[in-house]
């Protein structure tokens, strides 16, 4: 089969890229190549799956081979869009324009591990579970730890401006990076940190750029390496489940858990009664639930012994304080380990007359401040509601609130209402109907004060139309780096709404 | 040791536990059969449900491991469920 | 030539995509790619078009019109159908139990690879291997034996096995061709614990390797030869030492002949535990060695055994064992399943390449397999500088016999 290229890319532009790359294996113009690395986990309309198709992969080795190929962009204006591990939840590494996909999975090397200065400098092809199993003997850890731990890479993280479940005791990946590689949009190689050397923290020399370059959804350039932190690794987990006959008690729980001042809170997970509901069809911990069980709040700690026992006990107080009951041992200690591969099994889903059907699974990610969200909930569930009711083919999954500030349990939350989406019937009509309701849930959290994504990246359609909204007075500022840093545009274009810096 | 008989692979019949879930294995919860019309269920031999519950329990058991030396938890038993149905 | 794109005479492609829509879509529509680092042949290439999560897509892409059968042939070559991914997979493993709808990434592959054969995508090594198994009823091994029905039995010389009863060994072709030292050790550790077996009149390979390169007539025809055979000696149970036949015999069997399939499998390892543990076979040799211990991914993954061949090294007295657990090992492979060292020999070499580095950086004199057909390329991959054994062979030697084969 053959799908057209739809940028500049030709026969003799793949020639002067495996004359870059030097390896034929390594540059794939053919079909199957390039329909591997066109979605992402996020919802798809599978029905055009040739129009979001890269022109051609390459699978680089090295900082220089990047640089040659996005100069080689610039000279021709071919489109670049930066690939990692392509399981975001958002469309950042999706190709809106065809181009050269640039897919750094063999850029998986540990190039350095220092456990003086702590900290270990690798490719953006790793993986955090891969990289956790080479530092282990070492006794430390590098806890970026998303619901896509065991399959992100580094590079992706740095990209979406990650966050990680137990960010409120680590951080998120914008705080575990220290410093980084980076070929820029015209092709240069720049070291981009906070301040000086590779492996200083904190620095008010120059301009802070490092924050810049971790969330930039690909439309600022491509890490080629990074530098991290290494983190001891904890001595005792701890985690804790309560069950709550009322919505607003556990909401009540939640913030005097992240209030407590305990310092190795890890994070806290609040789920609504459509959670709830979502769960007790599937999920064995909630299965066998009494029906007073409306909502659930998860809490997690890590430290040294000598912390998290002592705190541990505090937990259980605050946690049962108003009316929450524990869940138990069994379900405390076996749902928090598998909150780390937590992205949605398809078969989860339900058509209005209850039948299983594998959907795919948007994931919301806003983030919201505590005194929110309990109306969040109620103007979301709503919206989705219409939707199921106009096009049968959504089905609610209930709602997460987590703790979203790095070190900062008591800040802000990333809230997360999951939604399934049966694909095998999308069609044009039903996807507009998709990206409308999009629109509407991302619309309320604005309203409301707080941002579209907390981590997934607004980068599709239904998202990426109110980034400037919420931009607001900065957007200009947005607009002028943008084109300051990427005179061609060639950059990961169209994404986010960042083509308005060039009109 | 296990002796494989093709015969000891049919799952047994299913038990009502709520509307939308029945057990045939103890603690191992399926989703009710009417439900797979749309979407068929497979043909899953006992041992192949087996092997997915054991490995299951390791993955978690792996994954607690993979990021603390130790696991606390309150070792105090449900709040939410009466005694007797607690899951073994 | 027949023209294979959906939108010509793509009726092959089209029943195939029909059938296997399902499991497309219910990896498809999750898209999480928890499969990624587990896959021995993704840790080497990094290449996207290996995963099991291509391999679904693209019979999503098949669907859509996007792509068709000689597009990702290539692709699908990229494969040792260790089971990996599937039992990785949240869908499997999460849930799989739950729905009775599991991941079945070996499955999609092997029926992609026969959907190959069919439409003229034939790989050539492939080809080649499976018109010599026709010739001799057996795998061509590269071996100091050579292969056909006249020498398959060789092995066996000096050991005086009957033929038939109730209980058949089945023994592997890389084992009777090759690596006999594996057959003999668990022959005489049988005999040593007093049980009763034959063997068949005409052993054929079980099949296995042909239907996991896409040649499911040959191994059809392979699997209705030697029921009949198990059938003509009296056979009621089948002692299955190599965990390649033990998937065919309790799975590719039964799926073939439903309920005509009246044996029962028992499998090596298990068995041998099982003497040791009744005291019918006695480990007195010591052995003073420090080894670790490669779970086969035909026993660890696909069949979710582990605990009998750990039993059995803690069994031998004087024995180091330094142990690297089951759950790791779901992303450790020798590289020599599914016919990948046929047609990518280098994917091979450098999967055991990096299966023998660990096992070197444990500092042991042995790496211990179960599965004779890792043991060819890890041996390869050690270069000398570790030894691989098989456990039989090990625990051979710690009950005090003397095998007489080459290793």
């Amino acid at each position: 089969m053959s799908v057209a290229f739809k940028s500049a890319v030709d026969d003799a532009v793949v020639d002067e890229l495996r004359a870059i790359i030097g390896d034929d294996d390594r540059v794939l113009p053919n079909v199957s190549s390039r329909a591997s690395r066109t979605r992402v986990p996020a919802p798809f309309p599978v029905h055009r799956w040739s129009e979001f198709m890269p022109d051609v992969a390459v699978l680089p080795v090295s900082a220089e081979e990047v640089s040659e190929v996005v100069k080689l962009a610039n000279r021709l204006r071919i489109p670049v869009v930066p690939r990692a591990g392509g399981t975001g939840l958002s469309d950042g590494a999706v190709p809106l324009r065809g181009g050269i996909c640039v897919d750094v999975k063999l850029m998986n090397k540990i190039h350095e591990i220092d456990l003086d200065d702590r900290t270990v400098t690798v490719g953006p092809g790793i993986n955090m579970l891969k990289l956790n199993e080479e530092l282990r003997p070492h006794g430390v850890f590098y806890p970026d730890d998303p619901a896509s731990y065991p399959c992100s890479l580094v590079g992706g993280r740095i990209g979406t401006g990650g966050w990680s479940l137990l960010g409120s005791r680590f951080g998120h990946t914008r705080d575990l990076v220290i410093s980084m590689q980076v070929v820029l949009p015209t092709g240069e190689i720049a070291e981009i940190g906070d301040g000086g050397g590779r492996k200083l923290r904190k620095s008010s020399t120059g301009l802070t750029l490092k924050q810049l370059f971790t969330g930039h959804q690909g439309t600022l350039g491509i890490t080629t390496e990074a530098t991290l932190e290494l983190v001891p690794r904890p001595e005792l987990e701890f985690a804790a489940f309560f069950a709550f006959d009322d919505y607003m008690k556990a909401h009540r729980t939640t913030g005097a858990l992240t209030r407590s001042g305990l310092a190795t809170l890890a994070g806290v997970v609040l789920f609504d009664e459509w959670k709830l509901r979502y769960l007790r069809r599937d999920d064995e911990a909630y299965i066998p639930q009494p029906p007073w069980v409306q909502a659930v709040v998860a809490v997690a700690m890590y430290g040294t012994r000598a912390e998290v026992e002592p705190a541990s006990k505090v937990v259980m107080e605050l946690g049962r304080a108003d009316g929450g009951k524990y869940l138990g041992d069994e379900i405390s200690e076996g749902d928090w380990a598998s909150r780390h591969d937590r992205y949605a099994t398809p078969l989860h889903g339900r058509t209005k007359d209850g039948q299983v059907v594998p959907m795919s699974w948007h994931c919301e990610d806003a983030a919201l401040n505590y005194s929110v969200l309990p109306k969040v909930r109620e103007e979301w569930h709503a919206i989705v509601e219409r939707y199921i009711e106009r096009y049968g083919i959504f089905d609610d999954w209930g709602m997460f609130c987590y703790t979203n500030g790095a070190y900062k349990p008591w800040a802000d939350y990333l809230v997360e209402i999951d939604v399934g989406i049966w694909e095998q019937k999308l069609d044009d009509e039903n996807w507009a109907g998709w990206v409308a309701c999009k629109r509407e849930i991302a619309e309320v959290a604005l309203k409301h004060g707080g941002s579209i994504t907390a981590c997934h990246g607004a980068t599709r359609e239904g998202d990426a139309e109110l980034v400037p909204t919420e931009m607001g007075s900065a957007w200009p500022v947005v607009k002028r780096i943008k084109r300051a840093l990427d005179p061609n545009n060639i950059m990961n274009p169209g994404k986010q709404m960042l083509d308005e810096a060039y009109k | 040791m296990s002796i494989f008989r093709l015969g000891d692979q049919k799952p047994p019949e299913p038990r009502r536990v709520t509307d939308d879930v029945v057990e045939r294995f103890a603690h191992v919860y399926e989703v009710e059969p009417e439900k797979m019309q749309t979407f068929p269920q497979q043909d899953l031999p006992a041992w192949d449900t087996h092997r997915i519950v054991a490995a299951r329990w390791d993955h978690l058991s792996w994954m607690h491991d993979h990021f603390a030396d130790d696991v606390l938890v309150a070792g105090l038993p449900s709040e939410t469920m009466p005694e007797e149905e607690e899951a073994g | 030539m027949a023209d294979y794109s959906p939108n010509g005479d793509g009726e092959l492609q089209r029943e195939f995509v029909e059938r296997w829509r399902n499991n497309a879509y219910g990896c498809y529509s999750s898209g999480h790619k928890f499969c990624r680092e587990v896959c021995p042949v993704m840790q080497v290439t990094r290449n996207e078009n290996h995963t099991p999560t291509a391999f679904h897509a693209h019979i999503v892409a098949m669907e859509k019109g996007v792509l068709s059968v000689e597009d990702v042939a290539d692709d699908f070559v990229h494969c040792t159908q260790c089971g990996a991914c599937e039992l990785r997979c949240p869908n499997t493993l999460f849930t799989g139990d739950f729905y009775r709808h599991r991941t079945r990434t070996v499955d999609v592959v092997k029926a992609m690879r026969a959907l190959m054969v069919a439409t003229g995508n034939e790989r050539e090594g492939w080809k080649l291997w499976n018109e010599r198994l026709v010739e001799a009823h057996n795998e061509p091994v590269l071996g100091d034996t050579p292969v056909s029905q006249e020498h398959v039995r060789d092995w066996a010389e000096g050991l005086d096995i009957p033929e038939g009863g109730e209980s058949v060994l089945f023994v592997d072709c890389e084992a009777a061709f090759y690596r006999t030292s594996y057959s003999r050790a668990f022959a005489l550790l049988l005999q040593k614990a007093g049980v009763e077996f034959g063997l068949m009149r005409e052993q054929w390979c079980c099949g296995g390797p042909a239907a996991e390169m896409g040649y499911a007539d040959l191994a059809r025809k392979h699997a209705e030869h030697n029921v009949a055979d198990w059938r003509a000696v009296g056979a009621k149970r089948i002692l299955a030492p190599d965990p390649h036949d033990y998937i065919a015999f309790t799975e590719d069997y039964p799926a073939l002949f439903g309920d005509d399939y009246e044996f029962e499998i028992v499998l090596g390892v298990e068995l041998i535990a099982e003497l040791v543990r009744d005291g019918r076979l006695e480990l007195t040799q010591p052995v003073e060695r420090t080894v670790t211990y490669h779970d086969p991914c035909r026993l660890n993954k696909r069949k979710g055994v582990h605990e009998a061949p750990r039993e059995l090294l803690r069994a031998i007295p004087g024995l180091e064992f330094k142990d690297v657990d089951h759950v790791t090992q779901w992303s450790y492979c020798s590289g020599g399943g599914g016919g990948l060292p046929i047609e990518k020999p280098e994917i091979t070499a450098e999967i055991s390449g990096r299966r023998v580095a660990r096992a070197e950086g444990l500092e042991v004199d042995a790496l211990i397999s179960a599965c004779p057909w890792s043991e060819r390329p890890l041996t390869e991959a050690a270069d000398g500088r570790l030894e691989v054994m098989d456990l039989f062979e090990l625990v051979a030697v710690a009950a005090g016999i003397e095998v007489g084969a080459r290793p």
